[in-house]
């Protein structure tokens, strides 16, 4: 029954197809003439406007054009428009791009790579036209030759003006308040409690007779967090050389050891205490995230540091050193930028230094009235970026966009 | 019973139960003889398990097993990276740039003579020079020059990236759709995506931000007015990280999983 | 000449860091990149003083007998076997098939992987035991984290009723609204406090990485 199913199928199969087929060869030339016939070709683009390209290296052209009458009215056949360049106004034109219907402009953007293909020379002319494109492959119109353009690139990006006058603004802050500070105004900081712990913290460890782990994260020397630790690790490291309590400090990047070694070693000189200073006390581990928080849980498991200090980028091993260092029961206070390990840290450390917080500790524990004037522009800055929050949602609310747009950076 | 005999006990058992791993592992499945090849990689995937198991031990107490895998971990990566830094940055991105002769004795393709890549390969020497004590100063320009480069790339790149976007982001609108209060009231309802949600939501977010920026203030004593809006700063800190604890804790159960399931298949064949 | 002329690099190169963001010319992104390359290769030779520093430190543990001296044996060893095999000393006398040699990337699929996994698998039981902490919270604001936390791991939980429902949307306006408020205020604060530390290194107000005399 099922295989009589089969062949019937198979059968109708066999009869359609070639009807099928005949249709279609029949329809084909119906359709051809019928576009040739009904179809004549769209009106051509006009106006097209060429400027080099904006804010960029160089290498690419920004064409602007009126669209073609038929382009979502009149004959309304035009699909879209295929741009072609060409190095003089007789050609050859190259096709380099197509943009569907609709489209007003299109960016031409070239590799800077003289071995690429696509190569785009800067300071040389070059020509455009753009041709108005229907179903029918034959049928479409070309517009006039537009040009000479020349691409270059340019000194300045002005859609990156608002970071530069931010940048700007906050340098002038900072310097302001640096000058006031070191004219002897009296600045004022409130406390922070996980800065108030790294003293006592270091005096507790010296009670003991038992050394202070300094963790500098896994950041590399590419990072303003670590850099930021560093300058931390530069006032703990003075304070321990004073108390004369030891020093542990294994690193996961090469670079960032070395900055620290110098680091310490400059504290244990400032302390007045260089002979105190071991090349040993600042090692290199190994750049693998997990071996590195194998061998830092061993530490502190067998040197039983009195106090863990963990500052800097920390990413997934930070809650296994938290809560290895918990286990141990050293003290442990924790600084750091990256949003999604603060969590672990508030949750397994004594102490945590939240975001900024990190960064202002260098200022906190060192106390030099230089630190502590940019500590002022950072807030000034905040208070800053209240203000225009405030004025940006307002004005929101009252309708106005523009000041939003403002904001707007280009990439 | 004493501490060392019970240490040599266990490290029998260890040494035995890696003999007789290796030995069954080496026995291809489908029954074919033995091979070399065969028994070098059972040896790797029964010390992959031991390695495996000696870290967990840890989870117990510090141990002779987790120290040596410990160690032998750092040893290792220390010098993986250390060999992939050298092939893929110092011969297959130095090396073609300044020499001919050393790109064929590494038999790397010789690209072109770059005069600036004598620059890093300057700083670099002047970095080893950590290790003489006279000449250990000299290091210090290779430091500045990456402290320097970092500081002036990075500060711009965050704030690019991030915080002129959040700025921007914190102007919304608290009165979304508002067509009046007497259309508020009579069309209210508490639907994800009504009127009311919708501009509680800008509310929060608002508010939320203020008071968190609130809390990072430095030079200002948080008192009446101001420390309210400080405290109210580091709730909705608190609360968020709370929820973002809340939200690791499954994915960190899920690698667990996987580790169970490497020892349980891979290494015993248990599963299938 | 000790320590102005560091200071100085750090000022040119760090203004040349900020400046070359407005400056979108080819000269200017010709520029960044070679600064990009020339850090990793620095990198490499801060890697070979990484290397020397385990070395002595591993080789001064074993010389002075020191605790657990003789587990720097084994760091030492699985350092030296694998720059052996990765310079493929074995076969072909120094030459970059060592990346491929059966030896290095046995270590590295079956001694470094597994370890690395396990490593963070740990993550599982150290969670647990940080939330065991959180729940001793005594003052208002571990309580504040514990009630979020509780309310996000719980939010699929089905023997909940309909209390699992209003979980669940809790959870979701937890994740996207108070959690945007606090990642925004921390992200322009941690804008502000880099903006600041970098320039206090440009400027060299912060020295101390530099070392003394």
């Amino acid at each position: 029954m099922k295989r009589q199913f089969l062949l019937l199928l198979l059968l109708c199969f066999a009869v359609a197809a070639p009807l099928a087929t005949a249709q279609t060869a029949e329809d084909s030339p119906l359709s051809g003439e019928a576009a040739v016939a009904v179809s004549p070709a769209p009106g051509p683009v006009s106006n097209i406007q060429l400027k080099d390209t904006d804010n960029d290296h160089g290498h690419s052209v920004t064409l602007s054009w009126e669209i073609s009458p038929d382009d979502g009215a009149g004959l309304n056949n035009v699909i879209g428009y295929e741009i072609h360049r060409a190095l003089s106004p007789e050609g050859p034109f190259v096709k380099r791009a197509g943009v569907p219907a609709g489209s007003h402009s299109h960016v031409d953007v070239g590799s800077k790579e003289e071995s690429s293909p696509d190569y785009m020379k800067d300071y040389i002319d070059y020509y455009y036209k753009i041709r108005t494109i229907t179903a029918d492959s034959a049928v479409n119109a070309e517009s006039t030759v537009a040009g000479p353009i020349q691409s270059y690139g340019q000194w300045f990006n002005t859609g990156r003006v608002p970071v530069l006058i931010f940048v700007a603004c906050f340098l002038a802050l900072t310097l302001y308040f640096i000058n006031r500070a070191k004219g002897g105004a009296d600045l004022y900081v409130r406390p922070l409690a996980g800065i108030g712990a790294v003293d006592e913290a270091i005096g507790r460890a010296t009670e003991m007779g038992k050394p202070i782990l300094y963790v500098l994260g896994l950041g590399t020397a590419a990072d303003i967090a670590t850099i930021a630790s560093y300058t931390i690790l530069g006032r703990v490291a003075k304070k321990v050389a004073e108390y004369q309590t030891g020093l542990i400090v294994p690193c996961y990047d090469p670079i960032v050891m070395t900055v620290a070694q110098e680091t310490v070693k400059a504290s244990y000189a400032d302390a007045g205490r260089p002979d105190s200073y071991k090349e040993d006390m600042v090692y290199f581990v190994t750049q693998s995230q997990f071996a590195y928080v194998a061998a830092v849980n061993g530490t502190m498991l067998r040197d039983l540091p009195a106090t863990n200090i963990y500052m800097g980028k920390f990413y997934a091993e930070s809650l296994i050193l938290a809560e290895t260092g918990a286990l141990a029961g050293s003290i442990q206070i924790a600084g750091t930028d990256e949003i999604a390990q603060i969590p672990f840290f508030v949750v397994a450390c004594d102490y945590t230094l939240i975001g900024e917080e990190l960064y202002a500790a260098s200022a906190y524990l060192g106390r030099e009235p230089l630190l502590l004037g940019s500590l002022k522009a950072q807030d000034y800055a905040k208070a800053g970026v209240i203000l225009i929050a405030l004025v940006g949602f307002i004005l929101l609310n009252f309708g106005v966009d523009g000041f939003k747009e403002f904001f707007f950076v280009s990439n | 019973m004493n501490g060392s005999r019970w240490t040599m006990i266990v490290l029998i058992a260890v040494v035995t139960l890696f003999l007789v791993s290796w030995a069954i592992k080496s026995f291809p499945s489908s029954g074919d003889t033995i091979s070399w090849p065969s028994i070098r990689h059972a040896f790797f995937v029964t010390l992959a398990a031991f390695v495996t198991l000696a870290i967990f031990s840890f989870l117990y107490k510090d141990n002779p097993y987790y120290k040596f895998a410990e160690h032998l971990f750092v040893g290792v990566s220390a010098a993986y990276w250390m060999c992939v830094g050298f092939w893929s940055t110092f011969v297959g991105n130095l090396i073609p740039r300044i020499s001919p002769g050393l790109s064929k004795f590494f038999g790397v393709p010789y690209k072109e003579f770059t005069f600036y890549y004598f620059v890093p390969l300057i700083l670099g020497i002047l970095l080893l020079m950590r290790l003489s004590s006279k000449a250990g100063w000299l290091s210090r320009w290779a430091l500045a020059f990456i402290v320097g480069t970092t500081a002036g790339l990075n500060l711009i790149r965050y704030l690019r990236s991030d915080f002129i976007s959040q700025v921007s982001n914190t102007f919304v609108p608290l009165l979304v759709q508002w067509k009046g209060t007497g259309a508020f009231f009579s069309d209210f309802s508490l639907a994800s995506g009504g009127q009311f949600t919708l501009m509680l939501t800008n509310w929060v977010i608002f508010i939320g931000t203020f008071c968190g920026l609130i809390y990072f203030f430095f030079s200002k004593e948080h008192k009446g007015v101001f420390g309210a809006a400080s405290r109210v700063g580091i709730w909705v800190l608190m609360i968020t990280f709370g929820a973002s604890f809340g939200y690791t804790v499954m994915g960190r159960v899920s690698l667990l999983v996987g580790r169970l399931t490497f020892l349980f298949d891979d290494w015993l064949g248990l599963m299938n | 000449m000790k320590r102005q002329l560091p200071l100085f690099l750090v000022l040119i190169f760090g203004l040349f860091g900020i400046v070359q963001y407005f400056i979108p010319h080819e000269k200017s992104e010709w520029m960044y990149e070679f600064l990009l390359d020339w850090i990793y290769i620095i990198g490499i030779f801060a890697l070979a003083l990484g290397i020397w520093s385990l070395m002595r430190v591993s080789w001064d543990k074993i010389k002075h007998k020191r605790q657990n001296w003789q587990y720097s044996i084994v760091t030492l060893t699985g350092l030296f076997a694998m720059i052996f095999f990765g310079f493929n000393y074995f076969r072909d006398f120094f030459n970059s098939a060592g990346l491929q040699n059966y030896m290095f990337r046995a270590f590295f699929d079956h001694i470094m992987i597994p370890i690395q996994a396990t490593m963070f698998s740990l993550l599982a039981f150290f969670i647990a035991s940080a939330a065991y902490r959180a729940f001793r919270a005594r003052s208002l604001l571990a309580t504040l984290l514990l009630i979020s936390a509780l309310i996000i791991m719980l939010r699929f939980n089905p023997y909940l009723g309909f209390i699992g429902d209003y979980m669940e949307r809790t959870a979701l306006w937890l994740l996207n609204v108070p959690n945007l408020a606090a990642k925004r205020a921390i992200i322009i604060g941690v804008g502000l406090g880099m903006v600041a530390t970098s320039l206090k290194v440009i400027l060299g107000i912060e020295r101390a990485y530099l070392g003394k005399d």
